[in-house]
């Protein structure tokens, strides 16, 4: 790739970036969040076209347009977010685009299933082809994923986040596979921001910052000190975190148990507590009941049997508002499916939950000036950026819009908070600054239940660590017992000796 | 009632059945590409206006047909330019062009005849009927199935070949993953978009079938907004048989009753009150079919 | 901020504007194949619809009803419920309105307003029906309250062909009774129909303003329209927005069919509001306006003024009169493109600078 270039508007993303792979090596592309990484490897698969730049592949000009021309030229991608369709099979989804053909029209599934499993002994990686990609864990579906990319005929495999979503034991597996894959002749594009896989695979590392290229070096010759430095533009430093007297109990959990379609439970028999000053940190895997967790936590959720008490009041089954009234926030784990209006204002964005309280709002009517300074003050508070009170709050950036939420939850100065996800998707200040204003409630003695999926966030801030697996409580642990072996072990389903 | 009365009673309900059928299917086949189609009215509309002007010009049966049917599929193109090219939402490109196209045929009407409400006579033919002369055995079958035509059996015909479609080809494989995932269909080099605008324009052809035996069936007339909501009722069914092309037959066919019901009921019942059970019938049906699903889905957690 | 402002301001006005030109230009190009000089019929069409006095008494009038379905819709839609209903719910409750005028022992001020109320409830529970389908048992709310729509017709029609029958009248008309002239709204003249219902329509659809900008309930609804489970989440109660909001849709679509009623037929006749398409035509105009009442008040006068200036058209130089729904629907599909937007996109792709978000 030569040159490449490419704006949104005002925001440069891809700066004049050139990059070159040769055949049969592993290239790390690392850079935080918003460096232009993601761009730069759409505009390689075709997904965003470039506003300037060319790429050429075995020496020959191509112009990239879509997805299937960028197939055609032997590149293949595996998403962070899979592009799987789980209702399909295994087979169905690895030959999609591709499908063997019976009499011109007819999907061949027989064939079909008959070129996977030759494909899963080509490359000993092994799938049933006939399974449900919905009734697969997920690092069963990056596996079909890959397979896909090798069905197509990859020879260029770009790996996007591909161990954002893995425990730490899977993320081993997939490491391996990528460099069985580089011994199979594939040349590899490998993007992440954890600097350890680097370390661990990468050939070549290429460091982006912001929209530009900053350095390429060869592996042996750089180290993660040095990487995370050019990443970030300045040395980070990291946040002690002092011991704090804890309070009385805010939350606890009795015997929740949240039945599922399946017949299985989705949460089954959870106990959990958090005191005040205190951040409790659940660790897992997405998709193991954390999500109904928060629900049947904020009251959006019926469940069958157990309790919930949130600040001495019991609000087992109650309405949202009768939660929110009782003392809990919430920081959505989906800023955008839960946690804003996209095309409402961002005043009334920041007041929701708010607008009830007296100086908003009387006999059902409000007083606009107040709720107009209210918004104002806490994005000014929280840092966010914008150009008026009334634009819609699409217009922000993500790591704006989440710093809105989480100043909007804040601002609630409720005893209890839950975080879930709070710096999910956004670039490194933001998460910093997000992180400082979390251990700043629980220095002011409120209780805050953290549940992310991100292991590195959990181990930050966190005083105990929850792991949550299949929607029960796979173990427990102090900020000091806690490894990240261990939590990886239980967040995996197994179980620790002794 | 006697046996015969019973046969004449199916045989309207066939006839009723055949427009609901083939919008139904036009609705299922948008909705399988994640595409909810509320111009289904405007279709079938916009096809029974324009087979009847080409016959009242041409008294030619493939001629109507053909018109009628490509009427239906270009209302169902410019549905799709806007609601998918241009992301309009669904409700509001459905709403205005289902009233263009009310108003775009009376408008019509007095320019080409001269006078609002009914155009009809003139020699115009209908649409050619078959008659199974091998039934002719059992009266009872025979006048069940006496003077169909030819797109009558067709709608059963099509429904059958949709089914095959989406459970054994490529492109039906990938029209159902379109309905599963944009995003995915897209990245993997299959054009989404293309599929939708696709799917909605052969809602059109589909809807252009029933449109035509709509005004061509049974008395060849066109009257001002004749299809009297048969393309929300079409909407009904399909969701009723969860978008599969198959139980979409049974739907159509519930709905076919009620719409013969209506007309047969009337020597015993006020029309007024006739009239009204079709649409009140759709409401009921669905509100039942809602009770059944949130039954179904409330069992399996009783178990756990 | 005040830049930002005015920016939007323009943006919100130029992009109606521009679609009202190009639906007229579709008007004109349909004129141009019928043979009629569009030049000519548009002068008739407006100097006979806003520019005499007469008519524009007559524009006044008929935008009454169309303003306030238009508002009806506009409570449902921004809250995300779909309601197709308005024409049914009008006539609920248009017909026990005047059930109540000709049967019960009411007359004077009081009299109408206990009409109106009675005719405005009827409509709001006759919204209801579906809503609580819908919420109980997933019964698709554009389904039942279209479907209703023609089954309410079948049925209200029924009532002033038997029942309810004006035996005075001559064989052809289906029509009830007048009711009587104390319940009526005053009239300034009797060379047009301009009566004092247009203002109480005006006064309800600012007041509908105020309810949206300004109040919980506004508040709680448009969020509930924009995203569910935000609204959810925040503590926002769906089921009790749900039925608010389509009882408040069906009530103001029964005050719709009133003001026609007490103001202008003084009767209920035979599918009053199928045919006339008030409830279609001021769906339109809101969604033109984008769900904001005070807009919907500017364009359901300016759409009741193609209607009646259709009507002349008709009538003196034989362009059928639909020529005015045809144009009205072009204009909301024009809008619901949002024109400004996509030249705005266009321009800033030739200038190099992609996809820069505007406004």
């Amino acid at each position: 790739m030569k040159h490449i270039t490419k704006a949104y508007g005002p925001l440069v993303a891809n700066d004049d970036i050139s990059l070159t792979l040769n055949k049969g090596e592993i290239l790390a592309v690392v850079g935080e969040n918003g460096a232009g990484k993601s761009t730069l490897m759409k505009i390689l698969y075709g997904l965003e076209s470039a506003d300037s730049g060319e790429i050429l592949i075995n020496g020959e000009v191509r112009r990239i347009r879509s997805p299937y021309d960028a197939i055609a030229c032997g590149i293949g991608m595996v998403q962070q977010h899979f592009m799987l369709f789980p209702p399909f099979t295994a087979a169905e989804n690895i030959v999609y685009g591709h499908e063997p053909k019976s009499r011109t029209v007819f999907f061949n599934r027989r064939e079909a299933v008959k070129s996977v499993k030759a494909l899963c002994t080509q490359y000993g990686m092994y799938i049933d082809p006939d399974v449900k990609v919905a009734d697969c864990p997920v690092g069963l579906q990056q596996r079909i994923e890959i397979l896909k990319v090798l069905y197509q005929g990859a020879d260029i495999i770009i790996f996007d986040e591909p161990s954002a979503v893995l425990t730490p034991q899977e993320v081993t597996e997939l490491l391996k596979t990528i460099k069985d894959l580089k011994r199979a002749g594939k040349s590899i594009i490998l993007i992440t921001h954890k600097l350890s896989e680097v370390m661990a695979v990468a050939d070549r590392v290429m460091v982006m910052r912001l929209g530009n290229l900053i350095k390429v070096m060869q592996r042996e010759e750089t180290s993660i000190e040095e990487m995370s430095f050019l990443m970030v533009g300045h040395t980070l430093k990291t946040r002690e975190i002092q011991k704090i007297q804890q309070g009385r109990q805010i939350l606890s959990v009795e015997h929740l148990t949240l039945a599922g379609t399946a017949g299985k439970p989705v949460i089954d028999d959870v106990n959990i507590n958090v005191r005040g000053g205190e951040i409790v940190g659940i660790a897992g895997v997405s998709g193991n009941g954390q999500s109904e967790l928060i629900q049947c936590l904020t009251g959006i959720r019926k469940f069958q049997s157990g309790r919930i008490i949130i600040n001495g009041t019991d609000v087992s089954n109650c309405p949202v508002q009768e939660n929110r009234d009782s003392g809990c926030a919430c920081i959505p784990e989906d800023r955008y499916f839960w946690g804003n209006a996209a095309e409402a204002t961002l005043v009334e964005n920041s007041i929701m939950s708010h607008y009830k309280k007296t100086h908003l709002m009387k006999h059902g009517i409000f007083n606009k000036k107040n709720t107009c300074t209210f918004a104002n003050d806490i994005m000014a508070e929280f840092d966010v950026r914008y150009t008026s009170d009334r634009q819609a709050i699409q217009e922000l950036s993500g790591g704006n819009v989440q710093k809105l939420i989480v100043a909007r939850e804040i601002m609630q100065h409720s005893p209890f908070l839950i975080a879930a996800e709070p710096t999910r998707g956004i670039d490194i200040g933001a998460i910093d600054f997000i992180h400082g204003k979390l251990l700043e409630k629980r220095e002011q003695g409120d209780a805050i239940l953290l549940i992310s999926s991100e292991l590195t966030e959990i181990f930050a801030l966190s005083d105990r660590i929850y792991v949550m697996y299949e929607g029960r409580i796979a173990g427990e642990f102090t900020r000091e017992e806690a490894t990240i072996d261990k939590v990886g072990l239980l967040m995996m389903g197994g179980a620790l000796d002794g | 009632m006697n046996n015969l009365y019973l046969a004449a009673v199916i045989n309207t309900t066939f006839r009723y059945t055949t427009p609901v059928l083939f919008a139904a299917l036009g609705s299922l086949f948008c909705t399988k590409a994640a595409v909810f189609n509320v111009a289904l009215e405007g279709q079938l509309l916009a096809a029974s206006f324009v087979a009847i002007v080409a016959n009242y010009y041409t008294n030619n049966v493939l001629i109507s047909l053909l018109a009628g049917v490509a009427a239906g599929a270009f209302v169902a193109w410019i549905v799709a330019i806007f609601q998918i090219k241009w992301k309009v939402r669904d409700m509001v490109v459905g709403t205005a062009m289902n009233l263009l196209v009310q108003s775009v045929t009376a408008f019509l009407m007095q320019i080409i005849y001269g006078s609002r409400g009914t155009v009809q006579g003139f020699g115009m033919v209908a649409l050619t009927k078959i008659n199974l002369s091998f039934l002719k055995f059992s009266p009872f079958l025979y006048r069940m199935f006496e003077d169909l035509s030819t797109i009558d059996y067709l709608g059963y015909i099509v429904a059958v070949l949709i089914f095959i479609y989406f459970k054994k080809t490529v492109s039906g494989f990938h029209h159902l993953s379109v309905g599963i995932s944009g995003t995915a269909a897209d990245s993997l080099g299959v054009k989404s978009q293309r599929i939708q605008i696709r799917a909605v324009v052969i809602s059109g052809i589909l809807c252009g079938f029933g449109g035509v035996v709509h005004a061509m069936g049974n008395v060849t007339v066109f009257a001002e907004n004749m299809t009297s909501g048969r393309g929300f009722i079409a909407m009904g069914a399909a969701s009723m048989a969860q978008s599969h092309p198959l139980v979409a037959i049974g739907s159509s066919l519930f709905f076919g009753t009620m719409l013969s019901l209506s007309k047969t009921l009337q020597g015993y019942i006020n029309s007024y009150f006739t009239e009204a059970i079709p649409y009140l019938c759709t409401v009921l049906a669905i509100t039942v079919y809602g009770v059944i699903v949130t039954m179904q889905k409330r069992k399996p957690a009783m178990k756990a | 901020m005040d830049d930002f402002r005015r920016k939007k301001l323009i943006d919100d006005v130029a992009s109606p504007m521009i679609a009202i030109l190009a639906g007229l230009l579709v008007g004109a190009i349909v004129m141009l194949l019928t043979g009629t000089n569009p030049l000519f019929a548009y002068k008739e069409m407006f100097t006979k619809s806003f520019f005499r006095p007469y008519y524009l008494a007559e524009t006044l009038v008929r935008s009454a009803p169309i303003m306030l379905s238009g508002v009806a819709a506009a409570v449902a839609w921004r809250a995300g419920y779909i309601n197709l209903g308005m024409q049914g719910q009008m006539a609920v409750g248009g017909l026990v309105a005047t059930v109540m005028a000709i049967y019960l022992p009411v007359h004077s001020w009081w009299g109408t307003v206990l009409c109106f109320a009675g005719g405005m409830g009827a409509a709001a529970l006759t919204a209801l029906i579906p809503t609580y389908l819908d919420y109980k048992f997933k019964a698709s709310l554009i389904i039942t309250t279209l479907m209703l729509n023609y089954a309410i017709n079948h049925i209200t029609n029924y009532f002033v062909a038997y029942p309810m029958r004006d035996p005075a009248g001559d064989g052809m008309a289906q029509q009830s009774v007048q009711i009587a002239r104390s319940l009526r709204f005053y009239r300034f003249s009797n060379k047009n129909a301009m009566n004092t219902s247009v203002f109480v329509a005006i006064i309800v659809v600012v007041l509908l303003y105020f309810v949206f900008t300004k109040t919980k309930f506004g508040y709680e609804s448009k969020i509930t329209g924009l995203n569910k489970n935000f609204a959810q989440y925040g503590g926002i109660r769906s089921m009790r927005t749900m039925f608010q909001t389509m009882a408040l849709s069906g009530a103001l679509s029964g005050f719709a069919a009133c003001i026609e009623i007490f103001g202008v037929r003084y009767r209920y006749v035979n599918s009053m509001f199928s045919s006339t398409g008030y409830a279609w035509t001021g769906l339109m105009a809101m969604l033109i306006a984008g769900y904001n009442p005070l807009l919907t008040l500017v364009y359901s006068i300016f759409l009741a003024g193609l209607n009646i200036g259709g009507t002349a058209l008709q009538r003196n130089v034989g362009v059928p009169m639909q020529i005015a729904d045809i144009i009205q629907c072009c204009i909301t599909l024009f809008v619901s493109v949002k024109i400004l937007h996509e030249y705005k996109r266009m321009k800033a792709f030739s200038k190099g600078t992609a996809r820069g978000r505007t406004s």
